[in-house]
């Protein structure tokens, strides 16, 4: 019974955060913020971003005792879905890799500016395209960093021996920046370690960086949801041949198939968030966050795909919200590792079954 | 696992979830037939029975119908508990049209002689129930149906065919859906009628389908004479009591242990054909793991709403459609891996556990009882959708 009561506290809390994400992301969202951002330097919204730090979402998951909500995945997961929904493009998600790194490295004041909004630390780990892996090499450039511009510092993970240090990075020098589809953009840093931070972050940024990859999954299943409710009242409204072209079963039998999708992105989503809350460690988390992320990275792209299609030729314009979606997904489905890198992980981590 | 002791059916239902689990799981250890694991084909009457009188013996028959009426009185999410283990042990379907169709609707709108005069027969395998209800031109759009009853003094006067009778030939009852009233809207007039099989003018053809198996019958009533007292609930008011039945059973027919057989199966014959390794077949298996993975996860969130109470809506139409396409492309999998063995009819090297075709042919009907996966997606855009027309 009180295990019945934790859960209903939790679908509470996790239905209240989902409530005070409309401050940021209204449902069924005005999108003229998110364009007037794009192809924009830093891309995002400041007095958002400390917006959130005041919500305590910049925080949800990191120690109550160094300031944080002390939450799950779950309830993460929740926001950044909303979010998602909205294309709110303030840096969350890579910002969560941060707070972890920090908080794992004590290094209080650094993480508190971070929680509160005024800074962004960003983790500039990434070596090469499609990858999970952060070899630490002293002198390679950190590439694909998301928000790089709005970065007040970096957290560089460098490879001493057997061990990831970390280090801090101010930011100022060493960076290019390169635009994406959906009006963000990467940066390239060249590294200049300034003050070590760690002697050893491996495990702690590994798993990271898998929690960034789930949230990132919850993120597309927002907008996927988003994008295809918008396809939904198009196909009952837009008129051809004298009817609602909805009353088409070929077109109704596609939009069957669409909810089907969504509802397996968002069982394997939510039941991903349930696995790693409930502590699972090592393989089997990996396992279900690759899985997550398959599902994640696959979805998101058919349904934006299928949506654009459903819409028509207003779906293949730049005015038309439904594109906006499509390129949000060509950007994040590879982010934190593609389908293929994620089918890989799957399959040499995940048990089969009994029989 | 033996030390497990089964308690008296009327105290199955207080026993906390993992403890009921394992009383389910000692009882088919113990009693279960090992010949009758993961049967390849619908058993016969003839092969089942032991198994239907030992559940009746232990008075494990109905486990949904209240206690009241001889039943174990579960709740949902018990018998969820119950059918997940019977499942994973590879129990085979009885001949369960009595218990678990037409004995709910017996208790539910079944006058007190009614319930009477059927239910203990059913608890005791004095009576075997097939189903009538599609017909001919009556499939997707089963209320077209056409076979009518008609009023003649103290009885009905049946006259018309009924097609895909499950194990008609194995059953001395059935129950009918019948057109009572051709003038009305077609839903609205038809009635539910009992029929004892061994009445003149009924003939019964057994179906082989492409099984070569007679799982399925035609039945065909030819002036048939039936009590009136065996029209259950009220006149015309079939259609309604049929659907109304449809209960949170559904969930059933997307449960994932189908396809997690398969694939268990389709390890099993990837490893003998030597392909196990090979990475087209990596590529292709990861796939089919991810799809069950996840729709394992997708059926957890209904047998989590029903443990909370909640009944299902529409939606759980999605299930069954996941469910069968995903059973249908392991088993597509496995025939092409299986090479010319794919053509066999017996299982290669008279393994059970390599059958690609007998898996391949069990998944053809998958998609199509029930309610099509077309008639499904119909469901899912006009009721879950809210799409016009």
């Amino acid at each position: 019974m009180s295990a019945q009561l934790a859960a209903d506290d939790r679908a509470e809390s996790i239905r209240m955060i989902r409530d005070s994400a409309a401050a940021v992301a209204p449902p069924g969202g005005d999108t003229k913020r998110i364009r007037a951002l794009r192809q924009t330097l830093p891309g995002f919204d400041a007095a958002v971003w400390r917006q959130m730090g005041e919500f305590g979402w910049i925080g949800l998951r990191a120690p109550e005792a160094l300031g944080g909500a002390g939450l799950g995945l779950a309830e993460l997961g929740a926001l950044a879905e909303e979010l998602g929904g909205a294309l709110a493009p303030e840096p969350l998600v890579a910002a969560g890799i941060s707070t972890a790194l920090l908080a794992a490295a004590g290094a209080k004041a650094e993480l508190a500016s971070l929680l509160a909004g005024e800074t962004l630390v960003l983790t500039a780990w990434q070596e090469r395209a499609d990858t999970l892996a952060a070899p630490g090499t002293p002198d390679a450039s950190r590439m694909f960093i998301p928000f790089a511009a709005g970065a007040s510092a970096f957290l560089l993970p460098v490879r001493e021996g057997a061990e990831l240090a970390l280090y801090w990075q101010p930011a100022g020098a060493g960076l290019s920046t390169e635009y994406t589809y959906d009006g963000g953009h990467f940066g390239t840093l060249q590294p200049a370690p300034a003050r070590k931070l760690a002697d050893d972050i491996g495990a702690v940024l590994e798993q990271a960086l898998d929690d960034a990859a789930l949230a990132t999954s919850f993120y597309l299943l927002g907008g996927a949801e988003r994008a295809f409710a918008m396809t939904l009242d198009y196909l009952k409204t837009r008129m051809q041949f004298g009817k609602v072209i909805g009353t088409f079963q070929a077109l109704q039998h596609r939009a069957a198939d669409l909810k089907m999708q969504l509802a397996l992105f968002r069982a394997s989503v939510e039941d991903a968030a349930a696995v790693v809350d409930a502590g699972a460690s090592g393989a089997a988390r990996q396992a279900a966050i690759s899985r997550a992320k398959v599902r994640a990275a696959e979805g998101a792209m058919l349904i934006t795909r299928q949506c654009v299609q459903l819409s028509g030729g207003i779906g293949y314009t730049d005015q038309y919200d439904v594109g906006l979606y499509l390129r949000k997904a060509m950007v994040l489905a590879n982010q934190y590792g593609s389908a293929g890198l994620h089918r890989r992980r799957f399959m040499a981590t995940a048990p089969e079954g009994e029989e | 696992m033996d030390a497990i002791r089964i308690p008296p059916p009327a105290e199955l239902d207080a026993l906390d979830d993992e403890h009921f689990r394992q009383v389910v799981r000692a009882f088919l250890h113990t009693h279960y037939p090992e010949e009758l694991r993961n049967p390849p084909k619908r058993l016969h009457w003839s092969e089942n029975k032991p198994w239907y009188f030992k559940l009746a013996e232990q008075g494990w028959l109905c486990p949904g119908w209240p206690k009241e009426f001889g039943g174990l009185g579960l709740s949902p999410s018990k018998i969820i508990i119950l059918t997940e283990e019977y499942e994973r042990y590879g129990v085979a379907r009885c001949n369960d049209h009595g218990i678990v169709m037409l004995g709910p609707l017996v208790i539910k709108y079944g006058t007190p002689a009614q319930q009477q005069q059927f239910l203990p027969k059913i608890l005791t395998g004095e009576h075997i129930w097939c189903q009538g209800y599609s017909e001919p031109n009556a499939g997707s759009d089963l209320a077209a149906l056409r076979t009518e009853a008609v009023l003649d003094g103290d009885h009905y006067v049946v006259n018309g065919q009924k097609i895909w009778t499950t194990l008609a030939m194995d059953a001395n009852w059935i129950f009918l859906l019948v057109r009572t009233d051709k003038t009305a809207k077609k839903q609205e007039g038809i009635s539910f009628l009992l029929v004892d099989m061994n009445t003149p003018g009924i003939t019964v053809r057994p179906i082989i389908n492409l099984e070569y198996h007679d799982e399925f019958c035609e039945t065909f009533f030819d002036n048939v004479r039936v009590p009136k007292e065996n029209l259950v609930g009220q006149l015309n008011k079939g259609w309604d009591m049929a659907k109304a039945l449809l209960s949170f059973e559904r969930i059933f027919l997307g449960s994932p242990r189908q396809s997690g057989y398969a694939l268990s199966r389709l390890k099993l014959l990837a490893e003998r054909m030597g392909v196990y390794e090979d990475a087209v077949f990596q590529e292709s298996y990861v796939r089919l793991r991810l799809e069950f993975e996840d729709l394992k996860a997708l059926y957890e969130t209904y047998v989590a709403k029903l443990k909370r109470g909640e009944s299902l809506g529409p939606d759980v139409s999605m299930l069954k459609v996941i469910q069968t396409e995903l059973f249908q492309k392991i088993t597509d999998c496995m025939l092409e891996i299986a090479g010319e063995n794919a053509g066999l009819l017996e299982p290669m090297e008279g393994n059970r556990n390599l059958n690609a075709t007998g898996q391949f042919i069990q998944a053809r009907p998958a998609s199509i009882y029930g309610g099509s996966n077309e008639i499904q997606r119909n469901i899912i855009s006009k009721n879950v959708l809210g799409m016009p027309g």
